[in-house]
């Protein structure tokens, strides 16, 4: 029973925590460049202002078009279930491993590409190619840096994965686990629409990737959509400080232990993000047809993280 | 000790071979001439942890001439041809970059593959960095082969170099001194007669692209 609790207390945590770590990062950005910056929790009064608006739709949208945002949604939220955020032996792991996660997380992708092609809108359109390039290439490589993990542990169980490491603390330096963590730093900026990749900061007619397919959405939808994103990027960020560095997560249900828990997260959370701010502040966007450059070489990373820990086992 | 030892050598292997890879993503020389240098630096780190964990107090001379050739006046030479030539972009290479960096990987396999005899028999702690060094050295090669302009590929000999250079530490814990005084020399050596012909080549035909030297009837 507590273990239930505990799943529904990580996945509300996640929920709450999302839209501060993209109003963190955006704040630390703004930092960055000089600028005041718009409070850290100005995400949560847009989610609020989304809500209470109307929605208006384009005549020639379908059904598709209501349904991608719960679907987003869902899948992200599901998502929070599956992967250890606060303690490491969840009750659900047994329903899903990392593939489950992995193809969840891109069933939202698909359902968003679906939607931003479905209202017939030039900008939908090439959102929605864009986006499938940048997924085509970012799954395999999401699934073979974990699998690198997978190997190490014996096992694709995200919780058994943290929990040999938590055993084996020496495994956190060896070759396979830094490259499978730069392969998926890499695919995190993409997958979750940051800077190399997309800027999340503007409307850029011929850049915009993920700005493109959700053009076209307003009101509560918009809000879904937007508060899955920002729920991806959390989810990324966890996945990257849990698996590669899960010291602080808690193994016992003890209030102690989960407490510690539930502040390194933030604090790793935190880390992450100012590290993701510094890139952006650093960095330009590339040129789309680079975009594959980039994750072509987050590949290699992978596959080479992925024959390191196989054959040094 | 001994297993921290060999922790800390794979790691800095695997990080000499991702900055050769990185070459293979980048374009402008001066890209190259970064990404070399600190290979560099991190080849010198090693050095210095194999001459720390095997007890040989040579082999910290040997990092400190790696530093000071290769961290120091390489990559600063590298810097002023660069200038000189003006932009000199590695914009179409022979293989384009996300199949140079496919093939790279694949290099690195074969690399395990031809290091696995060698390392099952071996006991040595860095025997894990051997597939690693091996794997440079089959990029640097490919860098050599599949790029145009004359300057990244000198980059691409010293990548191929900085591979041997740390096979050899690797396997045997440092040559002795001389002889990697001599490999040494020879590497500038090497440095500086490709530069002179580098020069020839920009001035009989006003590029350094070598794939524009098939008119040698000039």
């Amino acid at each position: 029973m507590t273990g239930y609790l505990l799943e529904f207390s990580q996945a509300l945590l996640a929920l709450l925590l999302a839209p501060g770590l993209a109003g963190f990062v955006r704040w630390v950005k703004a930092r960055l460049q000089n600028r005041r910056g718009a409070p850290i929790g100005q995400p949560y009064f847009e989610l609020a202002k989304l809500f209470n608006k109307d929605v208006v739709i384009s005549n020639n949208a379908s059904w598709l078009f209501h349904v991608a945002p719960y679907i987003v949604f869902a899948s992200v939220l599901a998502v929070t279930f599956l992967i250890p955020l606060i303690a490491a032996p969840l009750p659900f792991d047994n329903i899903g491993d990392l593939l489950v996660v992995v193809y969840l997380l891109l069933l939202g992708t698909f359902f968003l590409a679906l939607a931003g092609l479905d209202p017939g809108t030039a900008f939908g359109g090439m959102g929605a190619s864009r986006e499938m390039t940048v997924a085509a290439i970012a799954e395999p490589t999401i699934a073979l840096s974990i699998f690198s993990l997978a190997l190490g542990a014996g096992s694709t169980n995200l919780s058994h994965i943290v929990i040999a490491t938590l055993t084996k603390p020496g495994v956190a330096l060896s070759p396979g686990h830094l490259l499978a963590f730069a392969a998926l730093f890499i695919v995190s900026l993409a997958e979750t629409g940051r800077l190399p990749v997309d800027n999340p900061s503007t409307h850029l007619e011929l850049t915009m990737i993920h700005e493109a397919m959700i053009l076209e959405y307003s009101g509560r939808y918009l809000a879904l959509i937007e508060w899955a994103s920002w729920l991806k990027l959390t989810i990324f960020f966890s996945l990257l400080a849990n698996l590669f560095i899960p010291w602080g997560l808690a193994l016992t249900l003890a209030p102690a232990a989960l407490a510690i828990a539930v502040v390194t997260l933030i604090l790793k959370l935190a880390i992450l993000g100012v590290v993701v701010a510094v890139v952006e502040t650093r960095i330009a966007k590339l040129r789309l047809f680079r975009v594959p450059e980039l994750l072509g070489m987050s590949f290699v990373l992978a596959l080479l993280a992925v024959t390191s820990s196989f054959l040094l086992k | 000790m001994d297993n921290l030892f060999s922790q800390l050598s794979t790691l800095g292997s695997s990080l000499i071979l991702l900055f050769g890879i990185t070459l293979l993503w980048r374009k402008s020389l001066h890209a190259y001439t970064d990404a070399f240098q600190w290979q560099s630096a991190a080849l010198t780190v090693v050095f210095v942890i194999i001459a720390y964990f095997g007890r040989d107090p040579e082999l910290y001379v040997v990092a400190v001439f790696l530093f000071i050739l290769k961290v120091l006046i390489l990559p600063r030479y590298l810097e002023r041809m660069g200038k000189r030539f003006g932009d000199q972009r590695e914009s179409q290479p022979y293989v384009n970059v996300v199949t140079s960096l496919m093939l790279s990987g694949l290099l690195v396999l074969l690399a395990y593959v031809v290091t696995r005899p060698l390392v099952l028999v071996s006991d040595l702690p860095t025997r894990g960095g051997l597939p690693l060094a091996m794997g440079l050295i089959f990029v640097g090669l490919f860098v050599v082969v599949t790029r145009k302009k004359a300057m990244t590929q000198i980059v691409g000999f010293l990548v191929m170099e900085n591979g041997i250079a740390l096979l050899a530490a690797l396997a045997t814990f440092g040559i002795p001194l001389i002889v990697e005084l001599g490999v040494f020399l020879d590497v500038l050596m090497g440095f500086l007669v490709m530069q002179v012909f580098v020069y020839h080549i920009h001035s009989t035909f006003e590029s350094i692209d070598v794939d524009q030297m098939n008119e040698l009837k000039h």
